[in-house]
């Protein structure tokens, strides 16, 4: 009993400990994004930021959580410290500015969660990082469609020549 | 018209020619020729924009195409008639002007003869300005209607349909309003 009591401790110091040293400190992340350039024939804009993370202590690779509008997402690993947030959104409802994601790690994601569940401000939980996606906007054909344009103009010279024909009658 | 034991003066015979609604050869194989590649035109648009088939739809192309050369050929002689009058009154003033102008080193000339001189010029231009303002005018009129047409009132007709439907009312649509007086 006495070992298994002690064992318990030992885990849960060496849990701890391991815990504790999966907090990332001094986060430094650099950001590459891309949205959806031309959306002529689309119903969906797609969203993607890329992000590199380097702890200023040491930790690799920790699993990381986003947050993007009130809606938290799951960041998915791509590689060695670096992470991919993705998402799609309806062409229209798409809007064009700076998207702002905010990421958490495992112990801030959770008292995030905490805060939504509460119905508190979640400003109030520090994110880890910030990483901001512009959206440009993207193409969606001409203000104009060809045929209208042709119309008008054929229009136009219709009028030229009925209002010089009238003239002439005059 | 004219019977065979009249004889007419130049002058009469000029101002028949005036009034008369036939075209010469030169001009009706100008209206002809324009009226053709006009009508011919929308097959361009039909195969490139509307994407008909264009080997089944040979057969419809040659024939709207023969009939609409032939009614815009006809909406061009008739607004070219009601046009000549009004043009040859428009210019009247200025036609007689630079002729005395003109002749006016020429004493040899009689005054009749100069008259007609004056007359036949006026003919001349009125014919010319008319003919080419009646081309202008009915190929104005016929591309709108086809676009129209093609676009937007027969948009859902299968291209074959719309294109025989769009051409051959902007031909008919266009020799109709050409037989009205103004």
């Amino acid at each position: 009993m006495e070992k298994l009591c002690s064992f318990l401790v030992l885990a849960a110091l060496i849990g701890f400990s391991a815990a504790n040293s999966n907090i990332c400190t001094k986060p430094e992340v650099s950001a590459q994004s891309y949205t959806t350039p031309d959306a002529t024939i689309l119903t969906n804009i797609g969203f993607v930021a890329e992000f590199s993370l380097k702890c200023g202590n040491g930790v690799q690779n920790p699993s990381l959580f986003a947050e993007l509008g009130g809606k938290t997402q799951s960041v998915a690993r791509i590689g060695n410290n670096k992470y991919q947030v993705s998402w799609a959104e309806d062409v229209k409802k798409a809007q064009r500015g700076d998207y702002t994601i905010n990421i958490y790690d495992e112990e801030n994601y959770a008292a995030l969660r905490k805060a939504m569940r509460n119905n508190e401000d979640i400003s109030s939980v520090k994110p880890l990082a910030s990483v901001v996606l512009n959206f440009p906007g993207a193409y969606q054909g001409p203000w104009v469609n060809s045929e209208f344009m042709a119309f008008v103009l054929s229009i136009a010279v219709l009028y030229a020549a009925y209002s010089a024909k009238s003239k002439l009658l005059a | 018209m004219a019977k065979k034991d009249q004889t007419f003066t130049k002058e009469e015979e000029l101002l028949l020619q005036d009034f008369s609604r036939n075209v010469s050869t030169k001009s009706s194989a100008l209206f002809y020729g324009n009226a053709f590649i006009v009508s011919a035109i929308p097959i361009w648009l039909f195969w490139r924009i509307h994407m008909i088939d264009l080997y089944s739809s040979l057969i419809s192309f040659v024939i709207v195409t023969l009939v609409s050369t032939y009614l815009v050929a006809f909406a061009y002689k008739n607004t070219k008639f009601v046009l000549k009058h009004k043009v040859a009154v428009k210019r009247e003033d200025a036609i007689t002007r630079e002729m005395n102008k003109n002749l006016a080193d020429n004493k040899k000339m009689s005054k009749k003869e100069k008259d007609e001189r004056i007359l036949w010029k006026k003919n001349e231009v009125a014919d010319y300005e008319a003919t080419t303002f009646s081309i202008f005018y009915n190929n104005a009129l016929f591309l709108a209607i086809v676009i129209f047409a093609s676009f937007y009132l027969l948009k859902s007709f299968t291209p074959a349909v719309n294109y025989v439907l769009s051409v051959g009312v902007a031909g008919g649509l266009l020799a109709l309003l050409s037989t009205g007086s103004q």
